[in-house]
C-alpha cells in the first residue's frame, strides 16, 4: 500500500528524478542554515512531536465511496505551524522514515517526494495562512478559513506538481494531459478534506496549545527585508 | 526529557491513532480495495513501479513474522520512536553547542 502522492520507484525519468533531488538538497541546505539561528530546545521538540503526530496521520487511510482513499498529508499544517524552513524539516523528517524504513515512496523519487510534500505543501501552506490572516485579521473565523485554504490549495498544488513530474516524465508526449486533470481534480476534491482538518487543528492549537506555533516569531525573520539577527 | 512529558496531551492522541491505525490502514484497505490517485493516473499512462532494491524488512509497514494488523501497529511505533530518536537528539546536540 503506497500513501498519497509517495511517488514509487519507476515513476520518474532520471532528468526529473535528479532535477528533483538537485533542488530538494538545496532546500534542505537554506533550511538548515535558517533554523539554526532560529533553534530552541521548545521548538526542537515540538517539531519531533508534530512530525510524529503526521507520520501517524497519514498510515490512516479513510475510504472514500468509488474505491479511492485518502488520509491526511500535513504539509500544509507544518508550514502554518512552523514557517517555510522549520516546516520543511519537519515533512522532510516524516518522508526520509517512510522511505529509508517503510519503503513508501522510491528512493529515486525522494527528491520528488519531498519537493511535492515538503515544500510546495508547505510553502503553500504557510504562504495562504499568512495571506488570509493578513486580510481577515487573527480570528477566530480568519484562522478556520485561511486553515482550510491553506490545506486544500497546499494539497491540490502539491497534487498537480506531482502530475507534473510524472507527466513529463511519461515516455509518450501526451503524459501531462493525462496527470495533471486525474491528479489536480483528485487532489482538489481529496483536499477538501485535508482543509477541513488543517483549520481544526490549527484553530484547536491556537487557542489550547498555541506554543506549537513556532510561526509568530519567524515569520518577521524569515520575510524581513532586513533580518533581525 | 521534561519538555517531552508537557506534551503527554500530543503522545496520547499518537498512541490512540496508532492503536486504530489497522481498521484504516489494512483492514478497510483489504475490504474496499481501493487505491490512490498517482494509481489511477499511472495507470493510465501505462507507468510501473520498479523495484530498484528491497532495503527494508518493514515494507509496505508490516513487519516480518506478524500478522498484517498488529505489524501496521508495529511499524507505526517503530516510525513514531524513529521521528523522536532523531528530532529529539538533534535537539539535544543543537542545544549543547549553542
Amino acid at each position: 500500500m503506497h500513501n498519497t502522492m509517495h511517488i514509487p520507484d519507476g515513476f520518474l525519468d532520471p532528468t526529473w528524478a535528479l532535477a528533483t533531488t538537485i533542488i530538494a538538497l538545496l532546500y534542505a541546505f537554506i533550511a538548515l542554515r535558517r533554523v539554526k539561528r532560529h533553534w530552541s530546545p521548545e521548538r526542537g521538540v515540538a517539531v519531533s512531536v508534530i512530525a510524529a503526530a503526521i507520520f501517524v496521520a497519514q498510515m490512516l487511510n479513510w475510504p472514500l465511496p468509488g474505491g479511492t482513499s485518502l488520509h491526511f498529508v500535513g504539509g500544509a499544517l507544518a508550514g502554518i505551524l512552523f514557517g517555510p524552513w522549520l516546516g520543511f524539516l519537519a515533512m522532510a523528517l516524516v518522508i526520509l522514515v517512510q522511505t529509508l524504513v517503510f519503503h513508501d515512496g522510491g528512493i529515486t523519487a525522494l527528491g520528488a517526494n519531498l519537493v511535492n510534500m515538503a515544500i510546495i505543501d508547505v510553502l503553500v501552506g504557510y504562504t495562504i495562512y499568512g495571506l488570509v490572516i493578513r486580510v481577515l485579521g487573527e480570528t477566530r473565523r480568519a484562522r478556520l478559513v485561511a486553515g482550510f485554504l491553506a490545506g486544500w490549495l497546499g494539497i491540490t498544488l502539491a497534487g498537480i506538481a506531482c502530475g507534473i513530474e510524472i507527466g513529463l516524465s511519461a515516455y509518450f508526449i501526451y503524459g501531462l494531459t493525462v496527470t495533471i486533470p486525474v491528479m489536480g481534480i483528485w487532489h482538489a476534491v481529496l483536499g477538501v478534506i485535508e482543509g477541513i482538518a488543517t483549520a481544526f487543528i490549527v484553530d484547536y492549537l491556537a487557542t489550547r496549545a498555541p506554543h506549537y506555533f513556532a510561526i509568530h516569531t519567524l515569520v518577521q525573520e524569515t520575510y524581513s527585508p532586513t533580518p533581525s539577527s | 526529557m521534561r519538555i517531552l512529558a508537557e506534551r503527554k496531551k500530543a503522545l496520547i492522541v499518537i498512541l490512540a491513532m496508532l492503536l486504530v491505525s489497522p481498521f484504516f490502514g489494512v483492514i478497510g484497505s483489504e475490504i474496499v480495495g481501493y487505491h490512490e490517485p498517482l494509481d489511477i493516473a499511472a495507470e493510465k499512462l501505462g507507468l510501473k513501479e520498479e523495484i530498484v532494491v528491497e532495503w527494508s524488512p518493514f515494507s509496505d509497514y508490516t513487519v516480518p513474522g506478524l500478522p498484517n494488523t498488529l505489524g501496521y501497529i508495529v511499524a507505526g511505533f517503530l516510525g513514531v520512536g524513529i521521528i523522536l530518536a532523531i528530532g529529539l537528539t538533534t535537539t539535544r546536540i543543537v542545544g549543547r553547542k549553542s
